[in-house]
């Protein structure tokens, strides 16, 4: 807040309007104006979801690669994946999985015009941001009881 | 900055297409859902799976036809979803335009090498190079 004029100097959206007092303000508010509320919580962590999913994907794209290219390459693929930090990506992978299930329903329910009052909006927002994790935990919990992966 | 907005019967064109993007991007979501449960009913299938039982999955051409559909789902769903978060936070035109090329281009080389991948192994074909002269 030092220098009140530096985002205007840097202005890319054109949206900088004067206000009475002679200074240029944005248009309209943005997150440090708001108080947090769960529902910006479970938005942003969509898009991080996103995000990494994108990045997980080109994991998967690798292990089908790695099968198209033979025992040898799909040996060594499995390998990478049962090492510590293989297990550790894919368990964070089945966490992304789980996110893009569980919060990409909250925006398709949301995109509905369904699921927004206070209560259910939050709701919503709560399953999507800590129902991933013991998720994903009990789906570990599965493969390890069922002794499809082991350290 | 940018060109003259253009209008149709007093609407701006740009708003016309833009809802056709929206429905498109919540299309591939919704297709997403079930093909996500059964991704991870997949992963827990083919974890720790051998190269054998690889092969015989994807000799499945029920599994191999819906991890295509997967992968064309989730690239395109990806594709518009990078758009929108592109568009949020980066304003120059030059910027915007090169980085939505970029994502774009990556996405689908994604998706053509998933294809490729998932239709060689569906067939059966010899492990790659196989074909290749290499």
């Amino acid at each position: 807040m030092s220098n009140p004029t530096g985002d205007a100097a840097d202005d890319q959206t054109g949206r900088f309007v004067p206000q009475p007092n002679g200074r240029p303000r944005p248009l309209s508010p943005h997150l440090q104006t708001w108080r947090w509320h769960i529902t910006m919580t479970a938005s942003i962590l969509f898009r991080v979801t996103i995000g990494a999913a994108s990045v997980g994907a080109i994991f998967v794209v690798a292990w089908i690669a790695a099968a198209a290219f033979g025992p040898e390459a799909h040996a060594a693929a499995l390998d990478l994946a049962g090492s510590p930090l293989g297990l550790l990506v894919g368990f964070g992978l089945t966490v992304v999985l789980f996110s893009l299930l569980l919060n990409g329903g909250r925006h398709l329910i949301n995109d509905t015009g369904a699921g927004l009052t206070i209560t259910s909006a939050d709701r919503l927002s709560s399953i999507a941001i800590y129902g991933p994790v013991p998720l994903a935990i009990l789906f570990w919990v599965a493969l390890f009881a069922t002794g499809r992966v082991s350290l | 900055m940018s060109a003259q907005a253009q209008y149709k019967n007093g609407v701006r064109v740009s708003e016309r297409h833009g809802a056709g993007e929206w429905t498109l991007e919540k299309i591939l979501l919704a297709l997403m859902m079930p093909l996500g449960v059964w991704l991870l009913s997949t992963a827990f299938t083919l974890a720790g799976a051998g190269y054998d039982v690889v092969l015989q999955w994807f000799a499945s051409r029920l599994n191999a036809g819906l991890l295509v559909v997967t992968a064309l789902v989730f690239f395109g769903f990806a594709s518009l979803a990078w758009k929108v978060i592109v568009e949020d936070y980066i304003h120059r035109p030059g910027n915007k335009a090169l980085l939505l090329g970029l994502l774009n281009l990556i996405f689908l080389a994604l998706a053509a090498a998933s294809v490729f991948f998932i239709v060689r192994l569906a067939l059966g074909s010899a492990p790659l190079p196989a074909g290749f002269g290499i």
